[in-house]
């Protein structure tokens, strides 16, 4: 289901630096699956991340997810494409502080001007999901930090979308939040969503529910 | 006259546009000559940014365009008080040999942009970018005309002197002017209503059996007919005065400002109407396009023809 | 066809909240960009519709003896010949001037009234019944009258004539003129004490006003006058009103050609404070293209931004302005236009509103801030995502 055929990346730093981010390397992940890349930073497993989700472009190769090339696709069909099929969940969960959570979980669909049936509809079904109906008006800066996990985490998931990418999601994170973490991803692998998690973390290298590990190292797949 | 606050402005913003062009133009050669879709090198993933600062600045300008045109036609108006002869803005675009050229370069730059953007947004929608090349050529195209425009508004006002007599709408408008315009009342006022009356017929009927061609030319002859029609017929009754044939006096306060609404109506109806003929057939969009130009075309017949209707209620004979 | 996205608008407003600093300053230069210009259109507005009701009381026509360009008394017995032009209602040879006073070092101005005939304006005619213009005495204007008990002068003045003699003229009363302008430097006395301190023969006089029956013949009537007088110069009120407009426009003109450096300027200003992005700044729109906003709709976020400030900060300014110029009177900023009056005049603004002008501030402000914006917009909307969130 995605698929990166001979993709290699090389950033310009500027003239006379480049750096090579992946060189040659090819992977398939299939529909539903569960799959750690693991690798220090700068191995180039937040590259393969940003490919897949169409955030970056490859110097060489393709990425094609469910029979479309999502690496040619000019900016605002990427951007669109983004929009409905992925759900990123960054590192420092990158929320908007002085926003409330149910403002910081429709960002995604402002563009979309959607009235407000729209809305909520979308909105009710990922508070329940994790738990935070409760604090719907709340804003974000004043939440703990599981809480702002979950608002992260339902943000990327108001879309509905079928992959969902992780990036160091639990690098700032304590262990029982690491532990609560794993178990939503538990919940979002049964819901059959393909999940790509980029992180050295060495809580992610033995779940029963991991797919595929695959260990990235200066740029090269091991 | 060239320190007159309005003229200034115009003038200022003017400058604004033809930097800002300028900027386009030089993208948008880039852009048609390089450009290539297929291609995944940095050159081309440059160009496919710098097509949104293109497309950016166009439509600023021809945001600002509109209603700039209409503070144009206001700046006219009151130039015409300090120009012995003229009443209305009439006399001020024939005060000089620039006036009425500068006014068509307007109205077919607004035209133009306008095109521009109707392609632009077809193009984004699609994406392969079909059209990325052929818009930013046309736009090439649109530079010349844009400057033409600046350098003519330049020299118009530049050339216009309050010691001179102008005349005034009057004199140029009536049939025994000597002028362009007076070739208008060779045509006889029945013939004229009917060409009126019937090209729109043509533009209903052939919006309803989607005949493109058919629509397209009556779309055309509308426009101009439309026209002819306000200076010869509608307007002696918007004016109540069978020799007042100026298409600008009625732009004025004593007149509720209806020229604006008029011109506006038939501007937004036929432009679509262009805008319809143009678009391929498959493209869904294209019933939405046709609806806009029926209708504000119609609006634009309803409301000239209520001035005679109205009058011959109120006075029991026509003019 | 266009519904407005209130969800967008929220965010531009939390937006613009989130870089204060910014948005203040931006605010805050914009407003002071319309505020200038507002006051400076509001108050030669005002100035020049005091000026137009000054002209509009002025005689319709005036003939004056050109000599060498410059304008010399004329001869009286020609008023016979202009009364009989078929039209004319009239035809009263005035005797004015400007008398300086050095203390004060203002100008007067000196109007001579015959009190037996009729005036070519009608609040002298009211003034000559209410007032006795007896051998010595003359009526003052409010203004003037202040100006006088200033300057130590209570109850009569001493003209200095041309041949160096005094000419004490008490001041038998004051009055309020037809407009502010007038009764702060007016002042009447009889035609003879007039000619006196202009040293004026009988048989001449200033000018000549005449009066004509149908406005619309005026044109016709002063080129026939100019036919059979061809030394003199004969202006028309309307020609005054054109002469005035195209005055203030100069002045304006140049004010406008100082604003187009201003306007400069502040473009800078902004297109420097706008392209400045912060790291937060830089990440924030990292993320918004991240979670699926294109291009398109973070230029459309920006573009939002820049309406919401213009429109904000133009009203803002075009309010000041309003309170500055209407109820604070414009100190210092009128003192600008005020060259064109003889004596510093202290009357008050009339309220103007114009729907040109502030459509004038409004296509002088907005089109050249946004125009500013548009590149560090598209700048900032075209970063490369996955650089700004690694």
């Amino acid at each position: 289901m995605i698929e990166l055929k001979n993709i290699t990346k090389i950033y310009d730093l500027n003239i006379n630096n480049k750096v090579t981010a992946l060189n040659d390397i090819n992977l398939k992940f299939n529909e539903g699956e569960l799959i750690v890349l693991k690798g220090s930073s700068g191995s180039g497993k937040s590259t393969i991340l940003s490919l897949v989700a169409a955030l970056s472009k490859p110097t060489m190769g393709e990425v094609i997810v469910d029979n479309k090339r999502i690496s040619k696709l000019p900016d605002n069909f990427a951007s669109l494409y983004r929009r409905e099929n992925i759900g990123f969940i960054f590192q420092k969960y990158n929320l908007i502080p002085t926003l409330s959570v149910k403002e910081n979980i429709l960002l995604p669909l402002v563009p979309n001007n959607p009235n407000e049936d729209e809305c909520n509809s979308k909105l009710n079904i990922v508070l329940e999901q994790f738990n935070i109906s409760n604090k719907k008006d709340t804003i974000v800066k004043n939440l703990s930090g599981g809480e702002q996990q979950r608002v992260a985490i339902s943000r990327a998931l108001i879309n509905n979308p079928k992959i969902i990418i992780a990036d160091e999601p639990t690098a700032n994170l304590d262990e029982k939040l690491s532990l609560d973490f794993i178990d939503m991803l538990r919940q979002l692998k049964s819901q059959n969503k393909t999940i790509v998690v980029a992180t050295h973390d060495p809580l992610f290298f033995n779940l029963d529910f991991v797919d595929k590990v695959i260990e990235i190292k200066n740029g090269n797949i091991i | 006259m060239l320190l007159s606050p309005e003229v200034l402005t115009l003038q200022i913003l003017n400058i604004i546009f033809l930097v800002f062009v300028t900027v386009s133009l030089f993208l948008s050669i880039r852009i048609f000559f390089k450009w290539d879709i297929n291609a995944t090198t940095k050159e081309q993933y440059k160009l496919e940014k710098q097509s949104f600062l293109a497309a950016t600045i166009i439509k600023y300008i021809l945001a600002i365009k509109l209603p700039l045109f209409l503070f144009f036609i206001f700046t006219l108006d009151k130039l015409s008080i300090s120009l012995t002869g003229a009443m209305c803005a009439a006399g001020v675009v024939d005060a000089t040999q620039f006036g009425t050229y500068l006014f068509i370069l307007k109205i077919i730059n607004i035209y133009l942009f306008g095109f521009w953007l109707i392609i632009h947004n077809i193009d984004i929608k699609n994406e392969k970018l079909p059209y990325t090349k052929i818009k930013f050529g046309f736009f090439i195209f649109i530079f010349f005309i844009f400057i033409t425009e600046v350098i003519v508004e330049y020299l118009m006002f530049d050339a216009i002197n309050i010691d001179q007599m102008v005349s005034c709408c009057g004199t140029l408008y009536s049939s025994s002017a000597t002028s362009l315009i007076s070739n208008i009342f060779i045509l006889d006022t029945k013939i004229l209503l009917v060409l009126f009356y019937g090209l729109f017929m043509s533009l209903f009927i052939s919006y309803k059996f989607k005949l493109q061609y058919i629509f397209s030319i009556s779309n055309f002859l509308f426009l101009i007919i439309s026209i002819v029609s306000l200076i010869s017929f509608f307007g002696t009754y918007i004016y109540e005065l069978p020799t007042h044939h100026c298409p600008f006096c009625f732009l004025q306060k004593e007149y509720y400002y209806v020229g604006y609404f008029i011109y506006t109506l038939l501007f937004i109806g036929t432009f679509f109407g262009f805008v319809a003929s143009g678009t391929n057939p498959t493209d869904k969009n294209i019933e939405k396009y046709y609806k806009i130009s029926i209708i504000f075309s119609f609006l634009y017949l309803v409301l000239v023809s209520a001035y005679p209707i109205i009058f011959y209620i109120k006075n029991g004979v026509w003019l | 066809m266009l519904k407005i996205n209130l969800h967008l608008i929220e965010y531009a407003i939390n937006s613009l909240l989130r870089s204060k600093t910014k948005s203040i300053f931006i605010t805050t230069i914009f407003t002071l960009l319309v505020f200038l210009l507002t006051s400076i259109f509001f108050i030669s507005n005002s100035i020049k519709y005091e000026l137009n009701s000054t002209v509009d009381s002025l005689p319709q026509i005036i003939v004056q003896n050109i000599k060498g360009g410059k304008s010399y008394d004329i001869k009286t017995n020609i008023v016979d010949d202009i009364i009989n032009i078929p039209g004319v209602s009239d035809a009263i040879p005035r005797v004015w001037g400007y008398y300086f006073f050095e203390n004060a070092g203002v100008n007067f101005s000196l109007v001579g009234i015959n009190s037996y005939e009729t005036q070519y304006k009608n609040s002298f005619n009211e003034l000559i019944e209410n007032y006795d213009l007896e051998e010595d005495s003359m009526i003052v204007g409010s203004g003037v009258k202040k100006l006088l008990e200033q300057n130590y002068y209570k109850n009569y003045f001493n003209f200095i004539k041309p041949d160096g003699d005094f000419k004490k003229l008490n001041i038998g009363g004051t009055f309020n003129g037809d407009t502010q302008l007038e009764s702060n430097d007016l002042i009447i006395m009889s035609i003879e004490n007039a000619r006196e301190i202009f040293d004026m023969s009988k048989s001449k006089a200033t000018d000549i006003s005449v009066k004509v029956d149908n406005p619309i013949e005026i044109p016709m009537i002063s080129s026939k006058i100019k036919s059979m007088y061809p030394n003199t110069r004969v202006i028309t009120n309307s020609d005054l009103k054109v002469s005035y407009q195209n005055i203030f426009d100069y002045k304006s003109g140049i004010f406008l050609a100082l604003f187009a450096i201003c306007l400069f300027t502040f473009f800078i200003i902004i297109y420097d404070k706008s392209s400045g992005l912060s790291s937060e700044e830089k990440k924030e729109i990292g993320i918004l293209k991240a979670i699926g906003w294109t291009v398109d709709d973070v230029l459309k976020e920006k573009f939002v931004e820049g309406a919401i400030v213009s429109i904000f900060a133009y009203l803002l300014g075009v309010i000041f302005a309003f309170i500055f110029v209407y109820i604070l009177q414009a100190p210092i900023l009128r003192n600008i236009f005020e060259g064109y009056s003889i004596l510093r005049t202290t009357f008050e603004l009339p309220f103007v509103l114009d729907l040109q002008t502030l459509s004038l501030v409004f296509f002088l402000s907005v089109p050249v801030y946004i125009a500013a914006t548009i590149i560090p917009s598209w700048r900032t909307a075209t970063l490369d995502a996955d650089e700004v969130i690694r």
